[in-house]
């Protein structure tokens, strides 16, 4: 089939809609649920674009409806110029797709295997695919272990081969959904490196993911989907300005309880108090337009048996705009 | 780690059979691989059918040192474990890959959805193929029983038919699994009814004439009985002719084919609109 011409657009989403009904034991409609409400947005031939979100914004619905594998209820969606209604297999034949977490492989089978076996599903010629299985074991630093059954793999290197397996027909465009979920530090970062790897041959990524930092180190341009709409679209960079105005503390504390946490929500000026735990030491981030001048309130309300570990005031990152965006 | 940049370049097989070739091979390849990396293989495949043929040989007494009895027994309990396997195998072919998580990446594959399972099915039915050498192995060797056919080639052609009739109703099956999560279990339940209208271990002409239509409408029926025409001497069963049985056999199968192939597309569509095909 002759390529589809897309005007430098590898992603085109004009008034995307999907609802999910919900019918009653008789049939009748019980609920409607909106998973996206109208949503617009283009990827250039080449970007790598992210699409960021709480649990249950569309991200997934979007990501399914774009690789074909869910029908819009309404709008138009374009992948390098071909209808995702009509042109499926067309489509299909030309992206990649790497799901995040345990899903997607044959894990009693070896990484050879999965390769081989996709390659086929893809129709790459078997003649190819014998050079470039091996390579692509390489590339993901899986060669030494390709005979393995995957079950024995860890979390990272069954991320890799998800990469493997979704370069095996050398797509032009590639979707990565949530590729680095669950993941240690370094085997994120591997990840990490073979996104910019594959974008530096040219293709392209639309990437989903739960992780800021990621987005902002990653992608050219970010969207921000809640509840079913974008509310936000531009770089990371032009993003963070819809908080410049703000600073932002950020306390590694031990021993703090809840209601700490609650206290400082409710200091004048502070317009966000976000609390994370990893393992005995909390991390909270207090976004504030007073900046430093606020530490000396924080201090005050610490409880005597808590201590602070560290301080440092920061300048906001792409997850306190994104903060600010799911919350309004 | 190697570079990515050295990949080499796509090429993809031309051909819309030659494609489709290329995923029923890839298809049944897996589905091998995964049946054999499963220790438990072996019941089914070597334990069942040797304690299966120990009581026949048992239950038959004098009988069982002549070949047709030895061709009954693979005969039938070869159906048995064809038609066996391709049930468990409808079952399992989609099945699987909801409960492995390998459903996504299955159905974002550039073909259609029949084409997969057709390879899968078919290696599930043979499997049943195995499972009768081996009673034919057990028979000659162990019991040191004659074996004897008719008219080899003709016991072939009707044998390879009847394995393509049987896919052809797995497949047919296999939709019932897309629509419905418990879809398995009305397949099951249909092992046993298909095992007795089709004649797999005594001849359809014994049944009541209120089974008839049914078993007339199940393309194994007319394999089976092809399969005796050529391999037993003076069988006679419906009256029928080996070519009319081998012409109603291949009429039945590629409407189970046809109709099988036009459901995938239906319940695949069903499927994508209501986003389900991938729950478990």
């Amino acid at each position: 089939m002759e390529k589809a011409r897309h005007n430098g657009k590898a992603i085109e989403v004009v008034g995307l809609t999907r609802e999910y009904i919900t019918r009653s034991f008789f049939g009748g409609v019980s609920r409607v649920t909106k998973a996206l409400d109208g949503i617009d947005f283009d990827v250039a031939t080449g970007e790598l674009f992210g699409l960021i979100g709480p649990n249950g914004a569309g991200k997934t619905t979007t990501v399914k409806i774009l690789t074909t594998l869910l029908t819009p209820t309404g709008g138009e969606a374009k992948i390098l110029g071909l209808d995702v209604n009509k042109d499926l297999y067309e489509i299909r034949r030309r992206i990649g797709i790497v799901f995040g977490g345990e899903r997607g492989l044959y894990n009693r089978v070896s990484a050879l295997d999965n390769l081989r076996y996709f390659s086929d599903l893809y129709g790459v010629d078997p003649a190819v695919a014998k050079t470039r299985i091996p390579q692509l074991l390489e590339a993901v630093g899986l060669a030494d272990r390709a005979q393995e059954r995957v079950e024995k793999y860890s979390r990272g290197m069954k991320q890799r081969l998800h990469i493997a397996k979704a370069l095996v027909h050398d797509p032009e465009l590639l979707v990565l959904d949530e590729p680095t979920i669950g993941l240690d530090p370094g085997g994120a970062r591997d990840i990490r490196n073979m996104i910019r790897e594959m974008q530096k041959q040219g293709k392209t990524i639309l990437l989903t993911t739960h992780y800021m930092f990621e987005a902002e180190e990653l992608c050219q341009r970010v969207a921000v989907i809640s509840k079913g709409k974008i509310v936000a679209l531009d770089t990371p960079s032009e993003l963070k300005r819809l908080v410049r105005d703000i600073s932002v503390i950020e306390l590694r504390t031990y021993g703090v309880t809840s209601d700490y946490v609650e206290s400082l929500k409710r200091l004048p000026n502070v317009l966000r108090v976000v609390s994370e735990l990893d393992s005995e030491v909390q991390t909270i981030r207090i976004q504030s337009p007073l900046g430093a001048d606020l530490l000396p309130l924080v201090t005050s309300a610490l409880p005597s048996d808590a201590k602070i570990i560290d301080r440092t005031i920061k300048e906001p990152t792409l997850e306190d705009a994104y903060l600010r965006l799911v919350e309004e | 780690m190697g570079a990515l940049s050295e990949l080499a370049p796509g090429k993809k097989v031309e051909g819309y059979m030659a494609f489709r070739g290329q995923v029923l091979k890839a298809c049944m390849i897996l589905t091998a691989k995964l049946f054999f990396a499963d220790p438990q293989w072996i019941i089914p495949s070597i334990i069942a059918p040797f304690i299966f043929t120990l009581v026949a040989f048992f239950l038959f007494g004098g009988q069982a040192s002549t070949g047709s009895f030895l061709l009954y027994l693979v005969l039938g309990s070869g159906l048995m474990g064809m038609w066996g396997t391709t049930i468990y195998g409808s079952s399992n072919s989609i099945g699987f890959d909801r409960w492995n998580g390998t459903m996504e990446s299955t159905l974002a594959a550039p073909i259609p959805l029949s084409w997969i399972a057709l390879g899968r099915v078919l290696f599930n039915t043979f499997e049943g193929v195995i499972n009768a050498l081996f009673i034919l192995v057990i028979g000659l060797a162990w019991f040191q029983v004659g074996f004897g056919v008719l008219n080899p080639g003709l016991f072939f052609l009707a044998s390879v038919s009847t394995f393509l009739s049987l896919s052809a109703f797995g497949l047919l099956m296999c939709t019932i699994i897309l629509l419905s999560r418990k879809g398995g279990f009305i397949t099951n339940s249909m092992e046993i009814p298909v095992y007795i209208a089709t004649g797999t271990m005594f001849p359809v002409s014994i049944l009541p004439l209120v089974v008839l239509p049914f078993a007339f409408l199940l393309a194994p029926t007319w394999g089976i009985e092809a399969i005796r025409l050529s391999a037993l001497p003076g069988y006679t069963g419906l009256a029928t002719n080996y070519w009319l049985d081998l012409g109603i056999l291949a009429i039945e199968t590629l409407a189970y084919l046809g109709l099988a192939f036009f459901l995938f597309k239906r319940v695949e569509a069903y499927a994508k609109r209501n986003g389900t095909l991938e729950e478990y």
